[in-house]
């Protein structure tokens, strides 16, 4: 998995790349948490490379959620396949989450 | 019509997941399992096998976890079978005690996964063994219906 980090006015954006599971899912936690200790707290998610999730990455995807709205900051998601997409579904997250076809619809939340 | 069988076995480490993921991919191409099914089946064999990793021993020591898939008649059985306590990875209730206490809010999200992709989960105790046997239905692009 490969994580590119970019910012784009006070936006961070995050693209990941390959799998997103129990063995990578500690990486995207480092980066996003190293980012919010930087004082970020607006972020957008890019998984139009991500060709896999399971629940270690929801888990870090909800615990990112969380700390973010604590400190009154927001994430939105974008660019999913539809095979990652149903799972944020099944599991219930596009209800309390922003999901955006587009990057250029992602930015435009903030 | 995809058709195939493979048999394995994983050492009880989180690190075998990659292993897991290859020779599902491998044996899955070979046996022409659409793709969706292929993501399906690599989620919930990761939800399953991380959680007999994390739940299923109370000792230090390596156990295996035997894995096997068969594809017949657009039925795909796998079976997981390892020596662990007396333990049903569907039956996970309440978190585990030394998960992270923000997981504590979604305990049992990897099974809520696997029981919407695999409508037939089996589990038994035989002897010192679990086994979990899950069938799955795999069409050209359909998913189990709900």
């Amino acid at each position: 998995m490969e994580i590119l980090e970019q910012k784009q006015n006070d936006i961070c954006i995050f693209k990941i790349n390959g799998r997103l599971d129990s063995n990578t899912s500690h990486e995207l936690e480092e980066k996003i948490f190293e980012a919010i200790k930087k004082e970020s707290n607006q972020m957008i998610i890019d998984f139009e490379g991500l060709d896999y999730i399971s629940s270690a990455g929801l888990r870090v995807i909800l615990k990112a959620s969380k700390a973010l709205k604590r400190s009154e900051g927001s994430i939105v998601l974008c660019s999913m396949q539809d095979y990652v997409k149903e799972v944020f579904e099944i599991a219930g997250f596009d209800i309390f989450l922003p999901i955006t076809m587009k990057m250029n619809d992602a930015l435009e939340m903030f | 019509m995809p058709k195939g069988k493979i048999s394995f076995k994983l050492s009880n480490r989180l690190s075998e997941l990659e292993t897991l993921n290859k020779k599902i991919d491998k044996f899955s191409v070979q046996a022409g399992i659409p793709n969706k099914c292929i993501f399906e089946i690599n989620l919930v064999l990761e939800e399953l096998f991380s959680n007999i990793t994390c739940y299923g021993y109370r000792d230090d020591k390596d156990h295996w976890i035997h894995v096997s898939m068969s594809c017949e008649n657009d039925v795909m059985t796998i079976q997981i079978e390892d020596d662990g306590i007396p333990f049903n990875p569907l039956d996970l209730e309440k978190p585990h005690l030394f998960c992270d206490l923000e997981d504590r809010d979604i305990g049992g999200l990897g099974i809520h996964l696997v029981k919407h992709y695999i409508k037939e989960c089996v589990y038994e105790r035989r002897g010192n063994k679990n086994i979990l046997i899950l069938k799955k239905t795999i069409g050209s692009d359909l998913s189990d219906p709900k």
